[in-house]
């Protein structure tokens, strides 16, 4: 065997997935979200990125990420929300970068908040402008602001809830997968039971019941009801590799249980689970959409694609407010289905030889 | 004094008893699109919506009435000196009303009219508003409504929402009801005399003996008799009805037609307490016993499909959330062949239950209701297009629907009155009425409609923001932000308590803006609240319960202050804020007791002024009626109670003939 072909598995699979110019754009789009996701603040906000006031430096625009962020000093010389004018009026020395689009996702901007600019437009005319980019709610919210803020919530609930779900779904499966018997019965047995839970009904429930219904508390219940599939998988890929040669080798050369589920079997096992993680993501991003559409996504006034679909269809005509959103939900979907579907043709060897 | 015979024709009763409703269950309402939280309307006409909290509605251990003889008529008509009450048919009031207004244009204009401006808005009502002449309705026609919940029951007096109101009012029997000045009378339809006694403890009614139940059976006094004793009956779950009743001693039946209330006191509201739904006798008598709860047994459960009514309508389909049809009673006009009541204008009376107001608009574009309740949003820019007045228009007119943050003052946050004041002062009022509500709501100082007879002289101001004053009253309040959070603290039995709090609020789009631009406005003054949207049945249990620290909620005005006590009198069940001032308590047990108008309306305007010092409520706005009705609709006419609860209301409505 020479040099050239002695890659290592996911060496190879990375080198197929590469072939794939869909697949990579989908890589891409994601990558490009978790950026907007990251430098939200940066890209659309009220609060200077950084700024230099009474000769200390802040961050006031990480009062985006946690309200506790944000610098207690301009609470306490009253800025009350608006820092462009008292920058100037309480510190004329001080400087300030701001963000790239200077527009709010959480509340209309004032008239000349910026100086020199008229306030948001509201009700059914806050068309896309030079200000406003993609427009304003009825309210005057910007929406470009409220979706860059969104994409935050989108990638978390994805990555969060699937984070949970793989990490339930791996454990369970490769349990009743590894050691058969009566774990099997049970594992199984938990896992149709859990399967048979409606996790919108459930989210419903919690949303009545708890006292602060975050978006961390339905991402948990995303997670903790959608591990169904990948346990059946990993149970499925264990099962047919605790017999082969390799994991019976480990096993004569005394590993414990524990070391050949996690040293040799998983990482054979990780290919194929994979995939259904990554249409689970795009299930989940599904999911908050359909819930904050129905009113039940994260409280108010936080940002959500799913939300400003809300806000459409009581007026159809401020079709801004249903194209952007909608697009970006599509375009995430997608590119999450696009990223599972090229996952299992670079993995799948079955695939792999058809293709060829 | 138009008091009328029983000879003349009248139309149908309207008995409006319980605009008082709750909004229970559906937590919207016709009249309450943008829903007025909790609950509602405030028992507007009669005080009948305090009886839910006041009574307990399982079995209770109180007695129904004390026992009570009523004494010979002879002897109460020798010792009352009877002094005679109006008894006025609606629609001769209305149409006798109309024929001194001037017309400000031709129908045909009318109809052409956008409603864009107050003046052409003036036009349409005065144009469109109008009676029909002689044969000019269309008596075969029929009425497509909406309303956005279904009935909880189809029995007169476990009415309670919006909803059974607007159908119940329908087919339901009444002796009183009130015109659109919101003064009351007894029915001519239904009733010969009201006389009260000069010490104001009785009131005599002489019924007509030309009324029948829709089976045939005739109305008497003694089915109303029959009706105060379940309505007080504490087996029996009413949920509204019992507030009035309670305040009585007794009704009792001298014959077929001559009934006599009797009361504890000579209250000013009495004049509402006996105005309550009326029950079959000879359906109930029997099954009422067996099965208190009047839904559970066999019977019941018949009754409540298809049941015996006293009013001009009766059901004849339901389809549970969807509709309910009802059909005009030909009972109700003529008894043995001959006409005894003029009919109602509509022949059948469809109710469409649609919840979404998304949903009902897009069903009056296309013809399918033809009247609804519109939004702000749906007045100002989705109904000014052709698509709109192709088939239908719109009218508006002021309405006492008022909403407000409720802040619970058991809860550590707003004990203190300057806390509750600086809630006042952090609200960006403008920002709400010109932006959230388009500019269609009026801004709204206190519990009484600034117009009505009870409020201040002196009108009181509507609170502004003013950020520098609400953070002095904080400070002075000792709220400062101690550990340098950016939150403000203070320190309550040994722990330092950040002012962070939860408002409940329904799930309307427009409920939920306001609340989160509350949530902007504290924030800026280092005040974190969280918006919490629930259902409306969890914000009316919530409430009930006093579980939360604010919330947002309406009440529509009722007719009498007096139905207000039940808001704000210490202890009293939808006091939701626990407030309790003992002069406020005693303020409203005088007003009752006082008969002269002028000399009532100082207690309720000094009330008013109280509230207003002591803000248990931020007060936002009076939401006014915005309507979309049919181009083929005519006769709507405003009251302060919006276009159909009051007398003749929904009565006056009619099409003409093609």
């Amino acid at each position: 065997m020479n040099r050239a072909a002695s890659h290592g598995f996911w060496a190879e699979a990375w080198r197929r997935y590469r072939r794939r110019p869909l697949a990579m754009a989908a890589v891409m789009f994601v990558g490009f979200l978790i950026t907007v996701a990251i430098l939200a603040p940066v890209i659309a906000g009220t609060k200077p990125v950084l700024c230099r006031y009474k000769g200390k430096l802040y961050a006031p625009c990480l009062g985006y990420f946690d309200r506790r962020l944000e610098p207690v000093i301009f609470t306490k010389d009253r800025f009350r929300g608006e820092y462009p004018r008292n920058l100037k009026e309480k510190d004329p020395e001080s400087w300030a970068i701001w963000p790239l689009f200077f527009q709010d996702p959480y509340r209309s901007v004032r008239n000349n908040e910026w100086p020199g600019r008229p306030a948001n437009p509201s009700r059914d005319e806050g068309r896309p402008s030079r200000t406003n980019l993609f427009g304003t709610d009825q309210y005057g919210v910007d929406v470009l602001a409220k979706m860059v803020h969104g994409t935050t919530v989108a990638l978390l609930v994805g990555f969060l809830s699937m984070g949970i779900a793989g990490t339930i779904g791996i454990v369970v499966g490769a349990l009743g997968g590894y050691f058969g018997g009566w774990v099997d019965m049970l594992t199984s047995r938990i896992t149709e039971i859990v399967m048979c839970v409606p996790t919108l009904v459930l989210i419903l429930a919690l949303v009545a019941i708890v006292d602060k219904p975050t978006i961390w508390k339905t991402m948990a219940i995303i997670g903790c009801t959608g591990w169904t599939g990948i346990a059946r998988l990993t149970r499925g890929e264990f099962l047919r590799l605790k017999s082969s040669e390799f994991v019976m080798a480990a096993r004569a050369a005394g590993a414990g249980p524990v070391r050949i589920m996690l040293r040799h079997i998983l990482p054979n096992a990780l290919a194929p689970i994979l995939v259904p993680i990554t249409f689970g993501i795009a299930a989940a991003i599904l999911m908050e959409s359909s819930l904050s559409f129905l009113g039940f996504g994260p409280p108010p006034p936080a940002a959500s694609w799913g939300s400003l679909l809300n806000d459409a269809r009581s007026n159809l005509s401020m079709w801004w407010l249903v194209v952007f959103p909608g697009t970006a939900i599509f375009l995430t979907v997608l590119a999450y289905n696009l990223i599972g579907e090229g996952l299992q043709e670079a993995t799948d060897p079955r695939l792999r030889e058809a293709r060829k | 004094m138009q008091t009328r015979s029983e000879q003349e024709p009248g139309r149908w009763p309207r008995w409006t008893l319980a605009a008082a409703v709750l909004i229970a269950g559906c937590g919207k309402s016709p009249n309450d699109d943008l829903g007025v939280g909790p609950k509602v309307d405030v028992k507007p006409e009669l005080s009948t919506s305090d009886a839910v909290l006041k009574q307990p509605m399982t079995p209770a251990a109180q007695p129904a009435t004390e026992p009570f003889e009523p004494p010979p008529l002879a002897d109460l008509d020798a010792k009352a000196s009877w002094i005679d009450r109006p008894v006025k048919d609606g629609l001769v009031l209305l149409r006798a009303a109309q024929a001194a207004e001037q017309v400000l244009c031709s129908v045909a204009d009318a109809v052409a009219l956008k409603n864009d401006s107050a003046e052409n808005n003036g036009k349409i009502l005065s144009a469109l508003g109008r009676l029909p002449a002689e044969s000019e309705a269309d008596t075969q026609a029929r009425i497509d409504r909406h309303v956005v919940g279904d009935l909880g029951s189809t029995n007169p007096i476990m009415i309670s929402t919006s909803a059974e109101f607007d159908i119940l009012g329908l087919t339901g029997f009444g002796l009183f009801s009130f015109g659109r000045d919101l003064e009351p009378f007894a029915s001519a339809e239904t009733v010969v005399s009201w006389q009260t006694s000069a010490d104001g403890l009785l009131d005599k009614v002489v019924m007509r003996d030309d009324l029948v139940w829709s089976d045939g059976t005739p109305i008497t006094a003694h089915d109303i008799a029959f009706s105060y004793t379940v309505i007080m009956d504490p087996r029996v779950p009413v949920p509204a009805v019992r507030s009035g009743t309670d305040q009585m001693k007794g009704v009792h039946a001298y014959d077929n037609q001559t009934i006599v209330f009797f009361h504890k006191e000579p209250l000013a509201t009495n004049v509402w307490n006996i105005n309550f739904p009326v029950l079959p006798q000879h359906v109930y008598e029997t099954t009422w016993e067996k099965d208190p709860t009047l839904k559970d047994s066999p019977e019941h459960v018949a009754l409540e499909q298809s049941p015996v009514v006293g009013g001009p309508y009766e059901i004849v389909d339901r389809t549970r959330g969807q509709q309910i049809v009802l059909r005009r009673r030909e009972s109700w006009s003529s008894v043995d062949g001959k006409k005894v009541r003029d009919e109602p204008f509509f022949k059948e009376v469809r109710f469409r239950i649609i919840e979404d107001p998304n949903t009902s608009l897009l069903a009056i574009k296309a013809g399918d209701i033809h009247e609804m309740i519109l939004t702000p949003e749906q007045w100002t820019t989705q109904t000014t297009g052709d698509d709109f007045y192709e088939r239908n228009t719109k009218a508006t007119a002021p309405e006492w629907v008022s909403f407000h943050f409720g802040w619970n003052i058991e809860s550590p946050f707003f004990a203190d009155r300057r806390v509750r004041r600086a809630m006042s002062y952090a609200f960006d009022y403008d920002e709400m009425l010109e932006k959230l509500c388009y500019g269609l709501y009026q801004p709204c100082a206190g519990n009484f409609p600034e117009d009505s007879w009870m409020s201040p002289k002196k009108k009181l101001v509507p609170y502004k923001q003013d950020l520098d004053t609400a953070e002095a009253l904080l400070d002075e309040a000792g709220w400062i932000d101690h550990d340098n959070d950016g939150i403000r603290d203070k320190e309550i039995d040994g722990r330092l308590v950040p002012f962070e709090f939860s408002i409940l609020t329904n799930q309307q789009p427009l409920r939920i803006a306001i609340c989160v631009l509350m949530k902007d406005c504290l924030d800026r003054i280092g005040v974190r609240m969280n918006v919490k949207p629930v259902e409306s049945t969890v914000l009316q249990d919530l409430t009930q319960k006093r579980k939360f620290q604010a919330y947002f909620g309406g009440w529509g005005s009722g007719v009498d202050p007096d139905s207000s006590e039940n808001i704000w009198k210490t202890g009293a069940m939808r006091n939701f804020v626990n407030y309790a001032n003992p002069e406020v308590d005693r303020l409203f047990e005088e007003g009752r007791r006082e008969l002269d108008r002028a000399k009532r309306a100082a207690k309720y305007a000094r009330i008013q002024e109280i509230l207003y010092e002591d803000q248990p409520y931020t007060w936002l706005f009076w939401r006014n009626s915005f309507y979309g009705f049919s181009k083929r609709l005519r006769g709507y006419v405003f009251s302060p109670r919006g276009p159909f609860h009051y007398s003749p209301g929904f009565g006056s409505l009619w099409m003409p003939s093609e």
